[in-house]
Parts: structure tokens; C-alpha cells; sequence
């Protein structure tokens, strides 16, 4: 999440008083399912209520900077000191704005205030649209605010001339260039797969977009694609989330989600769509700019149930794809073949193919499920701190040397860090089968940092390393077996701690009562293999059963495991070769774009069909059409 | 639009600058300059960013929008108040000197890092793209890729120099090499392999057959039959990223290289042995850009976040010139115009 001066006012005015958010404070929400449609609609209004009454109530009018565009727009959608709000508005647009950060803000204010604001604040925003220079920037999820917002701008203002906004093109080229790229984005993601999927943060920087499109979007058929995109991104959030708590793995997370699964904006999402978990401190500050339109979303029952309403265990298989690859690359964006096993207890998630993103991926993790999710570190992995200023070219456009000194004040503090747990290595190899996790790890001599880390939380219990060089332990009610295949040492975590910065970001690093595992060998490996409390009388006998299973593994000359798993399965994983069950090669080529109980979709269709029991929801962007179904 | 804050607004002095007490240079510096430290997509700028022009007096003075992100700009030489700039956008165009300003370019081609105008046939316009090379044929009105003979992947382009002795004849440099067309982009011929990046390119003003390229990881290449053929300069670490390079338009065998790493080398014969230079500079160097003043023969040297550095003895001793905090990503000497 990139930092805005209207994000830090946010953070400002609303960090003192976490006492006055109801949801973040109370205990944990009840997990049981609401059937009827008004009654989860009544809910779901609340929670918007609670959200924007608690902004607007931190506004002191004497104290201008307390009314900061998420206050403004909260205001204005309950109808309350229009006159402050138009002053407001004046005085932040003549600051002006640097980028998609600004520009899907003021968009909120322009249409939550188009019938209240005054003639001279609406002026304000659209004169602030001709004179500020706004960056596109240089991500998927830039993008998608700044066409967003643009589109949005040219509707509302569609005959104006090129002169009238900083772009020099009027508003029919500027609506035009917007519908091709979100149209062309959309074609993506629902062909080949979502870019910066199942993040923690950046969920909200496209619902956002995609829900002003929804509301506010002239053009039915553009209303509509932000309503399906909306559907399929939620549908997606629900089938990867366990107790409203997004699961891993991560094309894009930071350095505490990945440890503190639940303190991310996504469960701003769930605590808002699903109602079964709290939000995050401040509403998620970004989440607000979603609840302020938020009346205009209906959350389809389908997807609903997915999130509160399991039924067995499943295994949801995606295509997804990495972020562009400029050079050095032999594709522009690699296929990624992503796996998630949920099961009550506890989440196995992974994927293989192409490293998502240079910094912020999170490849793989078994994450359990906890009463309260909030502060705990329910989460079990291991990364090859890769750090490579010639990797980090491949999709940027600089030069080698500034761009790693660059991160830390960027947001980025621990991607050249030895002991970090954030960020994917083209040495790591990762195979899943249900409840079992290999990653293997070839990593050439002469690598800035030729060791593996393992994130060893402080939530696990009775932690003991066996004398057959496993590490068992429990998670919640999920029995955890951990098996490095070299040697290592174990030694405090330090995590980080953001600090006060008027330029840049600055980190603290702080003991956060983990434990970090560091295997000093090139050749290395992981095996994890969970099951849930339920399945073994107890923690001796689940021991017992890891110790049963056949294993052989060898490090030399290449990595390789051979193993039956939990669950039955005869796994051969060598590094660089294609994984074998029961004798057979995993084939990725039949990959589809979702396969699983409740999401499905072929490749290349633009259609993804969304199933909980009877119920079912076609999202179909060839037609642009929603197609809901009940069967018998 | 028009930039209305921030018209030639004054940013500060270049102290020092043996140019700015010349009585009549020939020619105006230009430069695209970042003047903003720990910029992330998002944070507030609270400085002056982008395109900037050197007064008679030393001052900057800023054109156009405050942009953090202009790398390269060029000027149509019949006509100055005709401008191009690449940045994150795209290739932005003004036709009055600055004051209006047009994205020329649409979504499908962002975060050019070099934008050059054919002297010969000044409505056309080449673009280096992460994704290849597009040429404008009508004054950046339309933007067709002109990618025949770049590899499908490999033709991230840095740099695109035109031959200023015969029109349509381009020198790009991409990740994969150097690429040569002689017709215009029609078709590119690959005239030097590298494993990485070509970092800049740059035609001597003495001797239009000889050329200079710089490299990431390949050192530095001359070639002195106008880019058919290259040699390295075996003087030139190449254990480190080469950023730029510049001919001395007043001392045709003084040469220098700007590195990261390296800093400032500078060769007093032709490019056959090389000195680094950096008494003065901060260290680490992080320069960023060199360039050599036509009219007063300065050596200027960006370094990154730092300020703008001048010398007046070819690198032997810097001084610290002004553009605090600045990161300058080109300098453009333009002849000055005759009305």
C-alpha cells in the first residue's frame, strides 16, 4: 500500500481513538451463517453505518486537517456539515495530487458530492483535474485507479475540451482510452488470470475502483463489468479466506500481513461482505473509501455462502500470471499455477510457475484458524531471501544500483534483508498435494544470501525438534509437522515497525516473539504436512504417523524428495523436474482458470461460474451478462 | 492544459557555472530533472519536478508540469516551441513552448526512457518503449511500432539516437544490443550483441562516423564507421553499470562516462585510456548523468539525490553547482534559436 497524504491525515485524526470502532473492539464476530437476505442486508448496512459514523465522528470542525477526504466523503453520504465539507474541498484541491492515490479520492468526492457540494468546491475538483499532472504509474493496481478514475471524470464532465485537462486529450479520448484499458484489463484476468491476485492490501485499491465503476459508471455495460469484476473479485476473496481471514499465497503482501494473517485490508472486505471477522484498525482507512458507496454493491448469497457456509474440504485450483516482465525474460508475464487446500482447521496454500512479483510475493504457507485472528501469527513457511538488483529490472525501468538502497523509504523495507520472510526466489521450487508442501531450493554459489529462512510463529504449541530431524507442533487445532532438509540454527525474529516520516518510510525492527530458522546450505528443502487436531488422538499419535511415512530425500547433486504423504500419495519432487503422484507427472498445461466446489471457469472463456450447493452465478464478460440459477 | 503554478517558476542558482557568466552561449540547457528524494507513486511532491530550463543568469526555470517521471525531452529544430518529453505517462507534446501539454501516446505504451526527433524529417519522432520502439510519423499524432528485426523479447529499448548526417538512420540500444536501421524503422539490423542493456548512445559532434555506447554489464563500445561495427574500449571497467556517456563538443579526444559505481571517467585521448574523476563527488558517486557544456565546456554531473556537480577542469576537481536534492535524468543543449 503506497502512502498518500490523505492516507496519512487519515492515520493521523483516527490513530487515538480505536476505542470508538465497535467491530474492531469487540470479540470476535459470530461465524453462523445468516439465511435470510434482509437480515444479511441489514447487516451489511450497519456495518457501513458503523464504518462512516465512526469516521465522521472523529471530524472536529475547528481542526480543518480532521476533515480529510474519507471524512468529507463520509459526511456527505450522511448528509451532514455540507457546508464545511464544500470549504474542505477548496482548500485540499488546491494541494492537487501526484497519481491514482489522488485521483480515485477526489473521484469520490466529485460523485458522493455531486448534489450537495457547493458550484465553487465542485469547481475546485475539476479545475484541480486541469492543472495537476497526475502519474498513471506502474502497476496493475495503479492502473486500475487511475482509468478508473479518469473514465469516471470524462463521464461526468463529457464534452469538455483536451485544454481543460492535464492530459491535453478531452473527455471522449480520455473516456475512450479508459473503457480499452479496463476492458482490455478485465479481458486478462478473465482469460489468462488475475495479475496481482489474492493480495492482503491490494484487494481494496480494485475493489474500490471497480465499485465507483458500478455506481457511478454512465454506461450500463461499463456499470456492469464493474459489478461482475466486483463478484469476481469477492467470489475469489471468498473461496481463499478461512473465518473471513485471507489465506495464503500472495502475488503481493507486506512484511506483517504475511506473518499477521488477518491485519490487512482484506478483512476489512470480509468483515464488511461476510460479517465474520473484524476489521482492521481504522476501518482499514482505505476501506472507507469503499463503504461510501458500498449501498450500491449487493453481495451475491452464492458468494456469501462460500465465505461462512463450508461444507467439506476442497481444493481450489487458478491460474493466475505475474506481474509484466519488461527484459531479461522470455514471456511477458508467466503463468502461475496456484493451489489452495481448506480445510476447517487450517489453509494450505501455494503456487508453481513464475515468480508473481519481484518483492512482495509470498509463495507458500499452512496458516491455521484461531478464535481471534487479531494480532495472532498463525502461519508456517519458508523463502530464500532472494535479493537481485538485475532481477528487480525485469520489471522495472531503472538502472541496477538505486533501486534496492530505494526500497526501505519506499515502503519495501525488508526486500534485501538476510533474515526477511517477504519475497519469492527463482531458486525455490514448490510442489502441493492437499495437506503436504515440498519447496525445494537450488541456489547457485555466490547468491547474496545463500541460507533459507522458516517463519516459526509464536502462536505454535509444544514446538519440539524431533531426533528424526522433524519439527512438530500445533497451530490452533491443527497438528503441524516441519521437516528442514539441512541443517540449521534458530534465533529471535525481528519484524518491522513503521515509523513517524515526513519523507519516505522509515522501519523500526522489533522483537516479535517468532522464531526464525536459518539453513545455511544451498541445496536445501522444506516438507510440511498438517491435519487437524480431530484426526489423531492425540499429538503423539499424529508424531507417530508423520514418523511411519516413507521418506527419502537427497540433497545432492540436485534436491530431491521422495515421499508418501498424509494422505496417501506417493510424491516424487525433484528440483527442476516435474513433480510425480502416484506415478503420474502433475501436467500444469490442464491447468484452468479456477477448478474447484465453488469456482470454476476455462481458460480463455471470460466466464467463471460461482456454485455453493443449490446455488449459482454465472459471471459471463462474453455477453456481459449475470446469470443466477437455482438447482433442485 | 496549461501549467498555470508553476510557470518558469525560479528553482535556484547554478553557482559557479562558468556558463552562466558567458555573455551569449549558443545554445540553451535543457534538462528533466527529479528534484525530489524518496518519491513513491502516491507520496506528495512537494518540490519541482521535470522539465527545466537554464536562464541567463543560471537560474532554472521550469516548464510545463511538475512530473517527477520526464526522462528525455527533444525540441524540433525548426520550430522550439515544439516540445517532447517521455515520462511514466507516455510522450507528451507541447506546441507552445510548454505551455500546453498533450499525452501523445495512449495505454498501450508507457514509461518511455528516450524520445528523439529526426533532424531530417522533423514531424517524425522515435519513442524507446520497455516493450520496443514506436516511431511517430506526424508529430506524435500517431504512434505505430516499428519493431521489425528487434527480437519478440529483448527490444527493452533504452536509447534512440538518430544519425544526424542522414535521415532515418537510428542507432537503438536495447537490452539485447545495439539495433541499426537505415530506413527509417522499417527494419533494424542488430550491429552489436550484449548480455544486458544498453544504457546510452551518443554521436560524436566532431566525427559523425564515430559513435560511443555504454552498457550495464558489457563496459563501453566505440565505433568508428558509424555504428556498423564496435570495439570496446579495454580501459573501461565493465564489472559495473555504464549510465551515459558525452563527447566534449569543444576537445574532440575528451570523452566521459557516468557510473553508478565508478562515478565520473574521463578520457583526454579519444577513449584509448580512462581516469576516474571524482575529487569532490560524494562517495559513493551515484552519478547519474554527465554531459559537457558546448559553449563554456563545463562537465556537469548529476548525482543522484544530491545536486548538480560542475568542473571546469574536465573532472580533475568538482564543485557542487546547485539543483539540491536532484536527480537529473537528461541534459539537451539546444542551438539557440534565430528568430
Amino acid at each position: 500500500m503506497k502512502k498518500t497524504f490523505l492516507s496519512l491525515c487519515l492515520a493521523i485524526v483516527s490513530g487515538a481513538v480505536l476505542q470508538a470502532q465497535p467491530s474492531f473492539t469487540a470479540p470476535p464476530p459470530s461465524k453462523a451463517v445468516v439465511p435470510g437476505a434482509d437480515t444479511r442486508r441489514a447487516a451489511y448496512d450497519q456495518r457501513i453505518d458503523e464504518a462512516l459514523a465512526w469516521r465522521s465522528g472523529q471530524v472536529n470542525l475547528a481542526k480543518p486537517a480532521s476533515l480529510d477526504p474519507t471524512a468529507i466523503a463520509a459526511k456527505l453520504v450522511r448528509h451532514e456539515d455540507v457546508a464545511a465539507c464544500s470549504a474542505r474541498v477548496i482548500e485540499l484541491m488546491k494541494e492537487g495530487g501526484s497519481g491514482p492515490f489522488w485521483m480515485f479520492p477526489s473521484v469520490c468526492l466529485a460523485y458522493t458530492g455531486r448534489d450537495s457540494l457547493s458550484a465553487e468546491a465542485k469547481a475546485a475538483i475539476r479545475e484541480a483535474w486541469r492543472t495537476n499532472m497526475q502519474l498513471r504509474g506502474d502497476t496493475e493496481n495503479h492502473w486500475a485507479m487511475y482509468y478508473t478514475s479518469l473514465y469516471l471524470m470524462s463521464e461526468l464532465y463529457p464534452n469538455d475540451p483536451a485544454e481543460s485537462w492535464y492530459t491535453g486529450k478531452s473527455s471522449a479520448e480520455s473516456l475512450a482510452e479508459s473503457r480499452e484499458y479496463l476492458i482490455h484489463w478485465m479481458d486478462l484476468m478473465t482469460t489468462v488470470g488475475q495479475g496481482e491476485f489474492n493480495p492482503t492490501g491490494y484487494i481494496t485499491e480494485y475493489a474500490i475502483p471497480m465499485l465507483y465503476l458500478a455506481t457511478w459508471a454512465r454506461d450500463p455495460a461499463m456499470r456492469m463489468r464493474g459489478r461482475m469484476t466486483l463478484d469476481w473479485l469477492f467470489a475469489d476473496l471468498a473461496a481463499n479466506t478461512l473465518n473471513g481471514v485471507l489465506r495464503g499465497p500472495h502475488a503481493r503482501t507486506t512484511e506483517n500481513p504475511v506473518m499477521e494473517r488477518w491485519n490487512d485490508q482484506a478483512s476489512f472486505y470480509s468483515w464488511l461482505l461476510f460479517g465474520n471477522t473484524p476489521p482492521p484498525a481504522n476501518y482499514a482507512g482505505f476501506g472507507l473509501y469503499f463503504a461510501v458507496a458500498a449501498r450500491n454493491y449487493e453481495l451475491p448469497e452464492v458468494i456469501y455462502r462460500i465465505a461462512v457456509d463450508r461444507g467439506p474440504d476442497y481444493v481450489q485450483r487458478d491460474l493466475k500470471r505475474s506481474r509484466r516482465r519488461w527484459r531479461y525474460s522470455d514471456v511477458l508475464m508467466a503463468p502461475i499455477y496456484k493451489t489452495s487446500y481448506m480445510r476447517r482447521d487450517y489453509a494450505v496454500g501455494s503456487f508453481q510457475g513464475g515468480r508473481a512479483d519481484p518483492i512482495q510475493t509470498h509463495v507458500w504457507d499452512v496458516s491455521w484458524t484461531v478464535a481471534d485472528p487479531r494480532g495472532a501469527h498463525s502461519t508456517l513457511f519458508s523463502v530464500h531471501p532472494y535479493s537481485s538488483p538485475e532481477d528487480m529490472q525485469t520489471s522495472f525501468t531503472a538502472y541496477p544500483e538505486p533501486m534496492i538502497p530505494n526500497l526501505a523509504s519506499e515502503g519495501k523495507p525488508s526486500y534485501d534483508a538476510p533474515d526477511k520472510i517477504l519475497g519469492a526466489s527463482p531458486y525455490e521450487q514448490v510442489f502441493q498435494d492437499l495437506d503436504t508442501i515440498v519447496a525445494l531450493y537450488d541456489i547457485p554459489p555466490g547468491m547474496r544470501y545463500p541460507h533459507v529462512n522458516a517463519f516459526l510463529s509464536r502462536d505454535l504449541v509444544d514446538r519440539t525438534e524431533d531426533p528424526s530431524g522433524w519439527i512438530f507442533a500445533r497451530g490452533g487445532n491443527a497438528y503441524l509437522a516441519y521437516r528442514p532438509l539441512a541443517g540449521y540454527t534458530l534465533a529471535p525474529f525481528q519484524g518491522y515497525k513503521q515509523q513517524p516520516s515526513k519523507a519516505g518510510y522509515k522501519w523500526e525492527r522489533i522483537a516479535t516473539g517468532d522464531t526464525l530458522l536459518q539453513s545455511p546450505h544451498l541445496k536445501n528443502g522444506s516438507i510440511v504436512q498438517a491435519a487437524s487436531v480431530s484426526e489423531f488422538p492425540s499429538f503423539a499419535a499424529f508424531k507417530a504417523a508423520i514418523l511411519a511415512l516413507p521418506l527419502e530425500f537427497q540433497l545432492e547433486p540436485v534436491p530431491t524428495v521422495k515421499m508418501k504423504t498424509l494422505r496417501g500419495k506417493d510424491v516424487v519432487v525433484t528440483y527442476g523436474q516435474t513433480p510425480v503422484v502416484d506415478g503420474h507427472p502433475v501436467d500444469y498445461t490442464k491447468w484452468k482458470l479456477f477448478e474447484g466446489p465453488y469456482l470454476n471457469a476455462e481458460k480463455g472463456s471470460r466466464c467463471l461460474t460461482i456454485t455453493h450447493g443449490h446455488l449459482k452465478r454465472v459471471l459471463d464478460f462474453n455477453h456481459l451478462s449475470i446469470t443466477d440459477s437455482v438447482t433442485p | 492544459m496549461t501549467s498555470p503554478r508553476l510557470p518558469l517558476l525560479l528553482l535556484g542558482l547554478l553557482a559557479g557555472a562558468a556558463s552562466a557568466a558567458s555573455a551569449a552561449p549558443s545554445h540553451d540547457l535543457y534538462i528533466c530533472a527529479a528534484v525530489n528524494k524518496g518519491y513513491v507513486i502516491g507520496s506528495k511532491i512537494v518540490t519541482v519536478n521535470g522539465l527545466f530550463r537554464r536562464g541567463a543568469t543560471g537560474e532554472w526555470q521550469h516548464l510545463g508540469y511538475n512530473d517527477t517521471s520526464v526522462r528525455a525531452v527533444d525540441f524540433d529544430p525548426r520550430n522550439h516551441a515544439v516540445i517532447y518529453t517521455a515520462a511514466n505517462n507516455g510522450c507528451w507534446r507541447s506546441l507552445d513552448g510548454g505551455q500546453h501539454w498533450r499525452i501523445t501516446t495512449s495505454w498501450d505504451m508507457t514509461e518511455p526512457l528516450d524520445v528523439t526527433i529526426d533532424p531530417h524529417a522533423p514531424d517524425t519522432v522515435y519513442l524507446a518503449l520497455p516493450d520496443g520502439i514506436a516511431v511517430s510519423p506526424d508529430r506524435g499524432q500517431t504512434w505505430p511500432r516499428r519493431e521489425s528485426g528487434l527480437p519478440e523479447r529483448g527490444k527493452y529499448t533504452q536509447v534512440v539516437e538518430v544519425d544526424r548526417t542522414q535521415g532515418g538512420r537510428v542507432l537503438a540500444g536495447c537490452e539485447s544490443g545495439i539495433y541499426l536501421t537505415t530506413n527509417g524503422a522499417e527494419s533494424w539490423t542488430r550491429v552489436l550483441p550484449t548480455d544486458t542493456t544498453v544504457d546510452d548512445i551518443k554521436q560524436s559532434p566532431h566525427d559523425p562516423r564515430l559513435w560511443l555506447a555504454v552498457t550495464q554489464s558489457n563496459g563501453a563500445w566505440i565505433s568508428r564507421d558509424g555504428g556498423l561495427s564496435w570495439k570496446q574500449l579495454a580501459g573501461v571497467p565493465s564489472a559495473h553499470a555504464l549510465y551515459n556517456v558525452a563527447f566534449d563538443p569543444l576537445h574532440p579526444s575528451r570523452l566521459a562516462i557516468g557510473s553508478w559505481t565508478l562515478g565520473v571517467l574521463t578520457s583526454e585521448d579519444g577513449g584509448a585510456t580512462w581516469t576516474a574523476r571524482n575529487a569532490g563527488i560524494p562517495d559513493p558517486h551515484k552519478v547519474w548523468r554527465i554531459a559537457v557544456d558546448p559553449d563554456s565546456g563545463s562537465l556537469y554531473a548529476s548525482v543522484v539525490g544530491e545536486a548538480l556537480y560542475s568542473s571546469e577542469d574536465f573532472g580533475r576537481t568538482w564543485k557542487r553547482g546547485g539543483l539540491e536534492a536532484s536527480t537529473v535524468n537528461a541534459f539537451l543543449f539546444l542551438p539557440v534559436s534565430t528568430p
